[in-house]
């Protein structure tokens, strides 16, 4: 694959516990190609972000190349391509939410965590802030996705405390 | 009925006439046969169907829904009717949705007039856009090698992608993001500086990717085109020699299934300009200094008169000049040898028996059956009793210790001799671009190359100098014509018994003696 999977600088992702893990993965399907949306998973997960070097061991490990697999990535919205902060959060701006102050659940969200701009990853490192679409909670608009957690009824007052519980 | 390689023949109708092809055949390729060319994009002879584009959807009767005509296989008592309201109407969409964030930009475009977006969208596409919108915008990206990638005018056909896969099997191309915002990518660091790579341009069906080496030169409208052969190695890859007025411009593979499929590798496709040098032999010359060709071919006649003949030829002279020197080398009881430039070897993986060849001469195969030697030093062991003969080298790779010692000295050649210490005749030949001739590659293939651009001042091509030098000398070599010069070494040369220009034709034809394809 590319040299990039070997440099000695690249610490594989698919090694010990997380090995164990893709192989049970790779039971699931007919082909070791069809695990690739679960183990880039797995790459994230373990590094926040898929860089090259990993789309090259994730190729390598799946017996495809690595320039298909940037495909794949770059496809899908929700493999992050650059690393992003700690705390990865995702504000609902589709229309009920709109209508309920969503962009200015936004705009606090930006001044607090000190991010600059959507996309961008905070100064210290910990937030990264990104409009999405519908996540499908409008009856309690505005929800902001952490991470893995969704809190919903958010407003721009409500902002710097759910911040500080994050800390 | 069964053809000739044991298939089963398949019998269909395409567009109201009658094809018979052998089964497995795809609608789109039986088409062919019947003259028919249904516009397609994604699909392209020398790579994986990919069936994505739907511009070759057609109508074949029964079938509820319009089919891919490359996808879809031939079958007996098929109907098919290419010009038809619904497939005219699906392609027409096709078109128009290929159209909405193409930039147009035809004037500046130079894929311009060899464009199959331009040739089909002339032929049946939608007269106006019904976009109102901004078109989405890509910056162009240099690709590396010789490729430049101008995204906006990029369809997504893929057949980049796939020739890189599959053909080339050095996967760096990719397409990236989805939907309007879809490109061609790259992996990180990965570029085309492969040696196979510039194919992309050519399988290219529009004027994404485009040849830096070529770009702003020249309309495509503007050239002339001479079937040729590349003298880059031992491949022999069909080629087209395109010049504008009378320089050569650019070379693109010409298809040949027997030699290099539909491919060229970038080492041969871009070593032409030495075709254009301007340090041309262009007069001839007795030691005297410059003469006409009767006195040049005298003073070279006189120059073997009673001395051995030490010739020393390129590797990519023709065959018909290779048997004309060693009639010269029989004649003095002298020998003709040659040199071989090698490099490393470049295969094309997903091609048969491809590859930029370790001997980087074009007819080492040819000069061997014609009784030429391969040496390693071709100009050791001239002595006072020999004429050197130096037949199309560059004077900077001519020994002077050889030419102290040689009685006499016959330059024939491309390039101007420049001041050599010993010269008794200097005979200006045509360059491979210049003349009419064969070649014979490695694997005995005997190949014509075609004249694309006129020789330089009084230059003849070396077959009609030598002949002249030979009757000089007394032996009858009267030809006319490169064809005849060929018809008279076919008659002498047991390898190439039978073989006429019009049997070789373009796609070639293998000497008696070697088996293609033998390991």
């Amino acid at each position: 694959m590319s040299a990039h999977a070997e440099d000695a600088r690249y610490e594989p992702v698919f090694v010990g516990e997380r090995r164990k893990r893709l192989d049970v993965i790779l039971e699931r399907y007919p082909t070791k190609q069809a695990a690739l949306l679960p183990a880039l998973w797995m790459v994230q997960e373990a590094r926040g972000w898929v860089s090259e070097d990993a789309m090259a061991e994730v190729g390598a490990a799946l017996g495809i190349t690595q320039a298909y697999v940037k495909g794949v990535v770059t496809f899908y919205t929700m493999y992050h391509q650059h690393p992003v902060g700690k705390y990865f959060i995702q504000v609902c701006t589709t229309t009920p939410c709109l209508c309920s102050g969503a962009d200015k659940v936004v705009d606090a969200f930006l001044d607090h965590t000190g991010c600059k701009e959507l996309g961008l990853t905070s100064p210290d490192g910990k937030y990264t802030v990104i409009e999405v679409e519908c996540l499908g909670a409008c009856g309690f608009a505005t929800p902001v996705q952490v991470n893995a957690d969704t809190i919903e009824n958010v407003t721009a007052e409500k902002v710097p405390e759910i911040l500080a519980g994050l800390k | 009925m069964t053809a000739p390689g044991g298939h089963q023949l398949v019998n269909l109708t395409i567009e109201g006439r009658p094809v018979s092809v052998p089964a497995g055949t795809s609608i789109l390729e039986a088409a062919k046969t019947a003259g028919v060319l249904i516009p397609h994009y994604c699909y392209h002879p020398g790579l994986p169907v990919a069936g994505s584009c739907r511009m070759c959807l057609v109508h074949v009767e029964k079938s509820p829904k319009l089919m891919p005509s490359c996808a879809t296989a031939v079958a007996e008592g098929q109907v098919v009717q290419v010009h038809e309201p619904r497939a005219d109407e699906a392609r027409k969409g096709v078109l128009e949705m290929l159209l909405i964030n193409h930039p147009l930009d035809c004037p500046i475009c130079d894929k311009s007039g060899e464009c199959e977006l331009q040739d089909f969208t002339y032929q049946e596409g939608p007269a106006h856009s019904r976009l109102r919108d901004p078109k989405r915008f890509n910056a162009a990206e240099d690709f590396g090698g010789d490729v430049l990638y101008v995204a906006n005018r990029c369809i997504l056909c893929t057949r980049c992608v796939r020739f890189m896969e599959s053909v080339h099997q050095d996967a760096v191309l990719n397409v990236s993001e989805r939907g309007d915002r879809a490109v061609i990518g790259r992996t990180e660091g990965g570029d085309l500086a492969r040696p196979w790579a510039g194919n992309v341009v050519d399988v290219c069906p529009v004027g994404a990717l485009l040849s830096k080496d070529f770009l702003n030169k020249a309309r495509v409208w503007e050239l002339d085109r001479a079937a040729s052969i590349c003298t880059g190695c031992s491949q022999g890859c069909n080629i087209m020699i395109e010049t504008r007025d009378t320089s050569v411009v650019r070379l693109k593979p010409r298809p040949n299934p027997d030699v290099n499929a539909f491919f060229m590798c970038d080492h041969g496709r871009l070593d032409y300009r030495w075709m254009n040098r301007q340090d041309r032999c262009a007069a001839p010359a007795t030691g005297a200094g410059e003469s006409d060709w009767d006195s040049a071919v005298t003073a070279a006649a006189d120059a073997l008169e009673g001395r051995r003949a030490h010739i020393v030829a390129s590797a990519s002279l023709d065959n018909e000049v290779f048997w004309l020197l060693g009639r010269v080398a029989k004649k003095t009881g002298g020998t003709v040898a040659f040199a071989v430039p090698t490099g490393p070897e470049a295969p094309l993986p997903g091609a048969r028996d491809l590859a930029l060849r370790a001997d980087r001469v074009a007819n080492a195969t040819g000069a061997g059956l014609l009784g030429a030697a391969r040496k390693d030093d071709p100009f050791a062991g001239v002595g006072p009793g020999d004429a050197l003969v130096i037949a199309d080298l560059d004077p900077a790779g001519v020994p002077v210790s050889a030419l102290e010692a040689a009685g006499a000295v016959v330059w024939l050649g491309t390039v101007h001799p420049g001041s050599l210490s010993k010269l008794n005749a200097a005979l200006p030949v045509a360059n491979v671009a210049e003349c009419e001739g064969t070649l014979t590659n490695l694997r005995g293939r005997v190949q014509r190359h075609l004249q694309a651009r006129p020789a330089p001042g009084m230059a003849r091509p070396a077959w009609s100098a030598l002949a002249d030098i030979l009757m000089a000398l007394g032996e009858e070599a009267g030809y006319q014509t490169a064809e005849e010069a060929f018809a008279a070494m076919a008659a002498a040369v047991p390898a190439f018994t039978g073989m006429t220009y019009a049997t070789i034709g373009l796609r070639g034809a293998v000497v008696a003696s070697s088996a293609e394809g033998a390991p």
